[in-house]
């Protein structure tokens, strides 16, 4: 038989099946979203470095002239080379509706099933493709408007004005996991279609030389992360791929584990840690808040319980046993529940993110931390309560009344008592919230702490998505036409404005170049040049530092923020060397600016005058920026505009590399800035999920406790609807104090949210924006879940008969 | 009028003594001397014992009357130590009891003295059976085994013995009251304290409370029972007459007057009008 006072511990959880609800609930509610934050942590950041390593990624990619395949071997033979290996890839423009063309890049392999390195996943389709066939990357599929089976036609480049076309089946859907990895633009997220053909397609695609390769990957033999050791090894490889007679393109490195979107995930980790340590305090707030509400209901019994011989530790055993059971039940319900959930946001993540999701698994490190966390800060929250419970004497348990109890009322309750044009049951309410003022701090802290995350995971939402605005500004046309050969400005823009609806068209200069290190000319990365007009009115940069390209600059550049991580020692004013278009050219550092954070690939901003004198084309251009004359174009009446344009283009003989409408750059721009903004709002709903249990338990609890007083309340007339007033202004009063808490604290945790994202994005502080909504959002919250919270044990302890309430709660 | 203070002290004093030196056996089982209580209110010092001196010998069956506000309930909270008085001392089987620590208290309070309350103040959770174990099981006075046994033998005693696996809610006062003297009992102390036990029953509910008191008074309990209950009150062995803190000499000639005009009013007061802190 279990002893009496363990029984009495047991019992306590089903007496009040309400109250242990309401406790088991504010623990629950923290171990979940612990559990929940950790497993995503742990889980996500594992399947991004195992997927992506598991791919067996390229440390190296080079892009270089047409090469013989025999070479290959020579660099698997090479120190510090572990493998080695070549591929052809090359663009071609898909047909995606009538009149209307999207740039591919397209991958063959001698021999795909002999491949190993950047390894595929395949989903659907039979591997590998056969002669006629294509398979597409399931990423960006969609951009396509194909499925598999369908015919797709590909124009073929050096067509001219007459188009070739050939076909395609769309055989099956792989998964790459380095797509984006070398890209020279933005990352993952910009990566055009990627396609993949059998080595048999290549001359009947038009390529030249099908036989002959035109990019190596390499990977190393160790230090796969370190940048310095790659850096030696592509060097090496260069040399001896110049020292064969092949030019060098570009270069690029990257780690083993260095998955393409691992920023993403790096900003979606450090919002996590920092939640975590929040709802951490927040859970012991709330845990501290609902047990000091358990215990002062519990002070009766520890007076009887002394009555009849029990000692102090005797009695915070008891309590502590009771605790312990909250714990575990608390436990049992999270970590199954987190699992669960956390799993959910993990797989939508992966999907969204290109990572390989590796399926639900125990992960020990949430489940480690759900327990401790779940039996160590209630018992922790707990002792004070319970030692204060234990300490009362007989006396003042059984009558109620503290001997230490203040002989008058504090100030505050007197000035709410001389009011006058407030009946008395209101001012009673108003002086119950703040009777109790160590509770009432409690209760305030956990509310606003609460509110203020949610609120500022909305700020921080909005930061991001006006940074995505704010990156469109980069890209202002509606529609940008790229040509394939620089023609003269004056003839084209003759022919643009000839298209109806065309207000204004604006000639950009661009060129690829590499970025030369060190003193020997050696080309490094590549570097993506863009040329405006001084004076464009089509960009409209967020500077970091220095200033944008003015008139008279000559050989200004102003760079993103991916040369500061990659050149940390860089600063405004220092010398730039680059290679463009085989030349080597001096320039001048004058600004960083802030595009796509560090997924991007190196971009640099010049001026048209100046490049074009660099590249000895004055007066042409290949890039075409144009402007419609209605405002506020759609995407779709943008591509509707660039259709118009191709066509007058193309009819005048003009060779188009791609017109894309203005809005699709930015929004390429913004998919990755939308898995980030997805996961805020699903850390705004487990706020408020934590926030309003915290909210509805500690109303209740409150209530619950004043069981006794409501009797003596009823006994002297109070009707019940008098009761509900007040018990409803009370719960609203203090919810709506702790809206306004809430809000002033929502501004410094919005800002150091939204720094560490930024910074974990690209490297700088944020500018940090506020929208009213999480505040409004958390308004209703707090008045729906203050009255719901206070007037359902309001009710109940209404309905009690005066008796049962004054002989015993 | 009551006598003066020290007149009465030493009244009482003497006649204690007297009482034990004719006797030659009898020694006190509780001893209250000089006992002042003053609480600070905000209105000033309010004196509720006002140097109260008396002993208690085993096998007495005492009840405590006075007017609402003359002390009962203070001195029944000095006896159990529940309260300190301001001065002087209360001596239970040659124990100061107020010099006790407060854990020290408990586990003598566990063993050696039973409260019986208005309200019954059973735990709600816990079955009758399970109230009665609860002190034992807290004083670890008796073997785990023989616990059951025990806390059936005395819910037998109180005759709630069909019972046991009830819970309290379930049960009417008066079993109630019945369930909290066998916990009271539960550890065989030799002191019994009942603070108006009887205030919150039916008449035949009190006579049975009042049975099983006078049984265990004649097993040789000392029984100390504030009540306001006249029929009671005169059936017990002896009666202290409170009145604004003193104890009224029995000797003196205004002693009957005093007590009878004290049960009459009591009798008027409608036991249902509850307090949250009687007295």
């Amino acid at each position: 038989m279990m002893r009496p006072r363990w029984r009495k511990a047991f019992s306590d959880l089903w007496i009040n099946p309400i109250r242990s609800f309401l406790v088991v609930a504010s623990i629950t509610v923290g171990l979940f979203a612990l559990g929940t934050i950790a497993t995503i942590y742990s889980v996500v950041r594992e399947d991004l470095r195992h997927g992506y390593s598991a791919s067996n990624p390229a440390n190296i990619q080079i892009q270089t002239s047409l090469y013989d395949p025999k070479l290959v071997d020579h660099f698997r033979k090479m120190p510090g080379v572990r493998q080695a290996e070549g591929v052809r890839n090359f663009p071609l423009r898909l047909q995606t509706a009538p009149g209307e063309w999207l740039t591919i890049n397209v991958r063959s392999v001698h021999d795909w099933e002999k491949s190993e390195i950047n390894r595929l996943r395949i989903l659907a389709g039979a591997w590998p493709p056969k002669d006629r066939d294509i398979f597409i990357e399931k990423y960006k599929l969609p951009d396509t408007n194909a499925k598999p089976g369908d015919i797709l036609a590909f124009d073929l480049p050096n067509g001219g004005s007459q188009v070739i076309t050939r076909q395609l089946k769309l055989a099956g859907i792989v998964e790459e996991q380095t797509l984006g990895a070398f890209q020279p633009g933005p990352g993952f997220y910009l990566a055009p279609v990627q396609g993949y053909v059998n080595e048999n397609a290549l001359e009947w695609l038009g390529q030249v030389r099908p036989d002959f390769l035109n990019t190596l990957y390499i990977t190393v033999d160790k230090n796969s992360e370190d940048e310095n050791y790659l850096r030696l090894i592509s060097e090496q490889v260069s040399d001896e791929l110049e020292k064969n007679g092949v030019s060098i393109i570009n270069i690029a490195q990257r780690g083993s584990y260095d998955h393409p979107n691992r920023i993403f995930i790096d900003a979606i980790a450090v919002l996590l840690v920092f939640l975590g340590f929040l709802v951490v305090f927040l859970s012991a707030f709330l845990i501290t808040n609902t047990l000091q509400a358990l215990v002062a209901q519990q002070v009766q019994q520890i007076g009887i319980m002394k009555s009849i011989g029990a000692r102090k530790p005797q009695i915070i055993s008891i309590y502590m046993v009771l605790i312990l059971i909250f714990s575990i039940l608390s436990i049992l319900i999270a970590i199954p529940l987190a699992h669960e959930i956390a799993f959910q946001i993990v797989a939508m993540l992966a999907d969204r993110s290109n990572i390989i999701f590796q399926g639900k698994r125990f992960v020990p490190v949430a489940v480690f931390l759900q327990i401790s966390v779940g039996l160590l800060i209630p018992q922790v929250a707990a002792l004070y309560p319970i030692w204060q419970g234990a300490r009362l004497t007989i006396q003042e348990t059984l009558s109620g009344i503290r001997q230490n109890h203040p002989t008058t009322q504090d100030p505050l309750s007197q000035s709410l008592s001389r009011l006058r044009g407030i009946s008395r049951p209101t001012i009673i309410a108003l002086r119950n919230t703040i009777r109790r003022k160590g509770r009432l701090l409690l209760t305030l802290i956990t509310l606003s702490l609460g509110g203020a995350v949610f609120v500022a995971t909305f700020n921080v939402q909005h930061s991001m998505s006006e940074y995505v605005r704010q990156i469109s500004l980069y890209f202002l046309g509606d529609v940008n036409v790229t040509l394939t050969f620089p023609y003269r400005i004056e003839e084209i823009n003759q022919m643009i404005t000839g298209v109806p609806g065309i207000s204004y068209v604006e000639a950009w200069g661009g060129a690829r170049s590499e970025v030369i290190l060190g003193n020997n000319n050696k080309a490094g990365e590549n570097v993506q040049l863009l040329a405006p007009p001084v004076n464009s009115r089509l960009v409209q940069p967020i500077m970091l530092q220095g200033r944008w390209i003015e008139p008279g600059d000559q050989n200004a550049i102003v760079l993103n923020e991916k040369f500061s991580s990659r050149f940390p020692d860089l600063r405004i004013g220092d010398n730039i060397k680059l290679r463009v278009n085989g030349e080597l050219t001096d320039w001048i550092v004058i600004g960083f600016f802030k595009l796509a954070g560090r997924s991007s690939g190196l971009i640099a901003y010049t001026s048209y005058e100046y490049l074009s004198q660099v590249t000895n084309q004055p007066d042409q251009a290949s890039v075409f920026r144009v402007v419609a004359q209605q405002p506020d174009l759609t995407q779709d009446q943008q591509k509707d505009l660039g259709r118009l344009i191709e066509a007058q283009l193309s009819k005048k003989g003009i060779e188009i590399n791609e017109v894309t409408a203005g809005k699709w750059l930015s929004s390429s721009v913004a998919g990755g800035f939308s898995v980030l903004t997805a996961f805020l709002l699903f850390l705004a709903i487990l706020t408020a999920i934590v926030g309003s249990i915290g909210l509805a338990g500690t109303m209740s609890m409150n209530v619950m406790e004043r069981t006794r007083e409501i009797g003596i309340l009823r006994a002297i007339g109070a009707s019940n609807s008098v009761l509900m007033r007040m018990i409803l202004l009370e719960g609203c009063l203090i919810g709506l104090v702790s809206w306004v808490l809430a809000s002033l604290l929502a501004l410094p945790i919005s800002k150091l949210m939204s720094d560490d994202v930024s910074q974990a994005l690209f490297g700088s502080p944020s500018t940090l924006l506020v929208t009213p909504t999480g505040f409004l959002i958390w308004l209703g919250v707090v008045i729906v879940l203050s009255t719901l919270a206070s007037a359902l044990p309001a009710r109940t302890a209404a309905s009690l008969t005066i008796r049962e309430v004054l002989a015993y709660e | 009028m009551p006598a003066s203070l020290t007149d009465q002290n030493l009244r009482n004093s003497e006649e204690d003594t007297a009482s034990s030196s004719s006797t030659g056996l009898r020694q006190p089982v509780i001893e209250m001397c000089d006992i002042f209580k003053v609480f600070k209110t905000q209105a000033g010092n309010f004196s509720a014992l006002q140097g109260i001196t008396t002993f208690f010998y085993t096998g007495e069956f005492v009840s405590v009357v006075g007017k609402s506000g003359s002390g009962k309930s203070t001195l029944v909270n000095m006896l159990t130590g529940i309260d300190h008085p301001t001065s002087g001392y209360v001596m239970i089987h040659g124990i100061p009891i107020h010099e006790l620590s407060e854990s020290r208290m408990s586990i003598w309070r566990g063993q050696s003295l039973g409260i019986v309350f208005q309200f019954f103040q059973l735990l709600p959770m816990l079955t009758i059976l399970e109230n009665i174990m609860l002190p034992m099981d807290l004083s670890e006075r008796y073997p785990l085994k023989e616990r059951p046994e025990r806390a059936n033998a005395l819910l037998k005693l109180v005759g709630l013995e069909d019972i046991a696996d009830m819970l309290p809610g379930a049960i009417s006062g008066g079993q109630q009251q019945s369930a909290a003297i066998a916990r009271a009992l539960a550890n065989d102390p030799p002191i019994l304290v009942a603070d108006e036990p009887t205030g919150n029953l039916d008449s035949h509910a009190a006579e049975a409370i009042f049975d099983i008191f006078t049984q265990l008074a004649g097993s040789g309990k000392t029984i100390i029972m504030v009540t306001h209950d006249p029929a009671l009150a005169r059936r017990t062995s002896r009666t202290l007459l409170l009145s604004d803190g003193k104890l009224i000499d029995p000797h003196s000639p205004d002693y009957q007057r005093w007590l009878d005009e004290i049960l009459e009013i009591s009798q008027e007061i409608p036991s249902a009008a509850a307090s949250p802190r009687p007295d």
